[in-house]
């Protein structure tokens, strides 16, 4: 499935058709997106639903099966040292020394990128002092606990101050302070002008990217900006009604920007429109002319999970039946992956 | 330039968080340094390299005239032989040797001397209840030795009744030939014209030494990449612009420096304490030493790119130590294989290193310098087949030939188009 790409000059990172084979089964397929510089893609899905795979390709350590990628402009699997200097990995789990202190892990990952013993101190003080580190920096990392485990992680990633960060599920396990003070973290790089792909299981974390892709099965479900997801769903913004008595949907056949109307229960109505702002007054002038009393009438903001869950199910709808139209089914899907 | 220094500081990247590491686990650190000197120190004071003699019954012959002390005939076999008893019943004897209660029988024939006074040949049976071949030899060669020595008693007993008969026929002028003369016309003055003396804990030493610079090192670096593998920092390396040169020489000098650090303490011991001696000074066994701690790092760290798992390594190890054990010469003697077990010695680096280590110490010059050759050539071999295995762990199938990745190290860069 392609998506049209986000409107960027220039992107930081790009895939164009990339699919992705192991043993015959697709673990990612014909995913094509663009990451414009200084933003956060977060690449969301379930696990096994490719994610893992796709920064593995982007980092060079998995060849596609077909389709480009590029980072920075360069293929991955051609990077220069230049090029890897330019960019940082986060891996999924804690990859450090547990017998180094969290000053000497991040003093290591500075060396691994050349910089030597008297020029690496400042750069080591800033990246601790970003993930908010430096007062622990001289306990042990298997001391540290796994909030501290991941931060410090992030440090070591952000040490030589790269321009593109790969970041795989940087909150995983962790609690939901926690995950929160790891975006914070993110978005603050970010504002520095770094181009960041992270993944993540939590749907609700969509709210801090600019950008969301949704993958599931391999696939590429949706690529938006989180508000744009939601409408995405839905065809619109979504207007709840409440009315004081039973009321047909029929009502507000003929007002302006109401794409269309669902009825959850009798006395509710859940209308879709272009523009929740403008419609909203319509529809309670539409409803009273009717004779009908507004109880409530609010936008609805339906939650990443409600949208994840809508546009995963919608998506293998369209599947089942191509599959069914073909008479190819889908079990040419990988129900584990590598990334898992 | 700006390449070669990163490159340095990579290199040096791993030597310091090898020695940090290993700094941090005093454990590790005194079983480096303590275990193989109390090894070197129980070897030395413990080992005597003396056989316990052979417990044996003599069986004599009723109406022999031969002594009857058991001390006459352990003094024809001295230091082999402990006579228990010397008594005249065959059987009683044999059931003592299959309980194991002695370990030799010897039952002297009844007419010795009269079967040689008529010209034929007597028998003494010997007989021996051993199931370790190396003791099987030794009771051969001590029968051998009590047998010689019982016939020259024999014939020295024949000798002085012809002696007496002459003087008889031909006068008191034939006496200036003894019995002992004619029993034993020869004896042998014997000269030991090597450089040192010959002492079980000399001549063990060197080989202990090699064993144990080898298995330092092996155990050492066995572990090394195995937990980089499994716990991830292997996928931090793959994206980073660190090349399999790098990360080898770092974890090479790090081991490097353990290994030296742990054998100069084992080997200052070994001189000082133990008074073994060193007649070639210290320049050429530090030279092997050198060169065999480079092929005990190259077993450890291919080991530890190839086990999928800390206890298949810890496994590996131990192999390599048991085969050291049995192959290298430190037991049993290289030339008592058959060839293509020598094979399998001479691939052993410590197999050399026990070779170069005794004849530089204890002889002063190397017989066999070829084998210094071979122990820089199983290093280096180690190293590349290391290297080539590391490289493509780091490339996995993304990265392409890491070949433009060492170009910077030695000069020309290839720039990128991002640059």
């Amino acid at each position: 499935m392609t998506i049209a790409s986000l409107p960027s000059a220039e992107a930081a990172i790009s895939l164009e058709g990339v699919s992705r084979q192991f043993d015959g089964l697709w673990a990612v397929r014909d995913l094509t997106m663009d990451v414009p510089p200084g933003s956060i893609l977060g690449l969301i899905g379930p696990s096994g639903s490719g994610k893992t795979t796709t920064i593995r390709m982007l980092t060079g350590t998995l060849m596609p099966t077909a389709g480009t990628l590029r980072v920075l402009g360069q293929e991955p699997s051609s990077f220069s040292i230049r090029d890897r200097e330019r960019i940082a990995y986060m891996p999924q789990s804690f990859s450090l020394y547990p017998d180094l202190t969290a000053h000497e892990n991040v003093g290591f990952v500075a060396a691994l990128y050349g910089f030597s013993w008297f020029g690496r101190e400042k750069r080591i003080k800033r990246a601790l002092g970003m993930v908010d580190m430096w007062d622990k920096r001289n306990r042990m990392a298997r001391n540290l606990s796994g909030g501290e485990q991941r931060r410090l992680d992030l440090a070591c990633a952000i040490v030589h101050e790269p321009s593109v960060l790969f970041v795989d599920e940087p909150t995983a396990g962790l609690d939901p302070m926690l995950r929160q003070s790891i975006w914070q973290e993110l978005r603050a790089m970010r504002d520095e002008g770094r181009t960041m792909l992270i993944t993540t299981q939590y749907v609700g974390e969509a709210d801090y990217c600019d950008n969301v892709a949704l993958l599931a099965d391999g696939e590429l479900v949706t690529l938006a900006p989180p508000e744009g997801l939601r409408r995405s769903v839905f065809g619109g913004d979504v207007i709840h009604v409440e009315a004081d008595r039973a009321v047909e949907p029929g009502v507000l056949v003929g007002v302006a920007e109401v794409t269309s109307v669902r009825q959850p229960a009798p006395h509710q109505l859940e209308v879709v429109v272009d523009d929740a702002g403008a419609a909203s007054p319509r529809i309670a002038e539409a409803l009273k002319a009717a004779g009908i009393g507004v109880q409530l009438l609010q936008e609805y903001q339906p939650s990443f999970d409600e949208v994840f869950t809508q546009l995963v199910s919608r998506q293998r709808e369209a599947n089942g039946n191509a599959a069914n139209a073909t008479g190819n089914g889908n079990g040419n899907r990988k129900e584990q992956t590598p990334d898992a | 330039m700006r390449d070669v220094w990163r490159s340095l500081v990579r290199v040096t990247s791993f030597l310091g968080k090898e020695l940090r590491e290993t700094a941090r686990r005093p454990g590790i650190l005194a079983t480096l340094v303590l275990g193989p000197f109390l090894v070197m120190l129980l070897f030395g004071l413990g080992y005597t390299g003396v056989r316990k003699p052979f417990s044996t019954q003599i069986v004599l012959p009723a109406n022999s005239e031969l002594p009857n002390e058991p001390d006459f005939y352990e003094g024809l076999a001295p230091g082999r032989v402990d006579v228990v008893e010397v008594s005249t019943d065959p059987q009683a004897a044999e059931q003592r040797l299959r309980d194991r209660a002695v370990d030799l029988v010897v039952v002297v024939p009844a007419n010795a001397s009269e079967q040689l006074r008529q010209g034929k040949q007597a028998e003494i049976v010997v007989a021996w209840n051993q199931v370790d071949p190396i003791y099987d030899q030794l009771a051969g060669l001590a029968v051998s030795t009590m047998v010689s020595a019982i016939n020259t008693e024999i014939i020295k007993q024949v000798a002085a009744e012809g002696i007496d008969i002459a003087e008889t026929e031909m006068g008191p002028e034939i006496t200036n030939v003894s019995p002992e003369l004619i029993a034993q016309p020869t004896t042998a003055k014997t000269t030991n014209v090597a450089p040192s003396s010959a002492s079980v804990l000399n001549f063990f030493a060197p080989a202990v030494l090699a064993l144990v610079i080898q298995h330092l090192a092996v155990t050492l670096s066995a572990l090394s990449m195995v937990r980089e593998r499994l716990s991830g920092q292997m996928d931090l390396f793959r994206v980073a612009p660190v090349s399999a040169i790098e990360v080898l020489s770092g974890k090479y000098l790090a081991y490097a420096l353990l290994s030296l650090f742990a054998t100069a303490a084992v080997g200052a011991a070994m001189i000082y304490l133990l008074n073994v001696p060193l007649i070639s000074g210290f320049l050429l066994p530090i030279g092997i030493i050198l060169l065999l701690t480079f092929a005990g790092l190259g077993i450890g760290i291919l080991i530890s790119l190839v086990a999928d798992s800390e206890r298949m390594a810890v496994q590996l190890a131990m192999l390599v130590l048991v085969a050291s054990v049995f192959f290298s010469g430190f037991v049993l003697p290289v030339e008592d294989f058959i060839g293509p077990v020598q094979a399998v010695s001479y691939v052993l680096p410590v197999t050399h290193a026990i070779a170069l280590l005794q004849d530089s110490m204890l002889r002063g010059q190397l017989f066999e310098p070829w084998m210094l050759l071979a122990l820089a050539g199983i290093g280096l071999g180690l190293y590349f087949l290391s290297l080539f295995r590391l490289s493509a762990l780091l490339r996995g199938e993304g990265r392409q030939s890491r070949r433009r990745r060492l170009v910077p190290i030695f000069g020309s860069r290839q720039p990128s188009p991002s640059e």
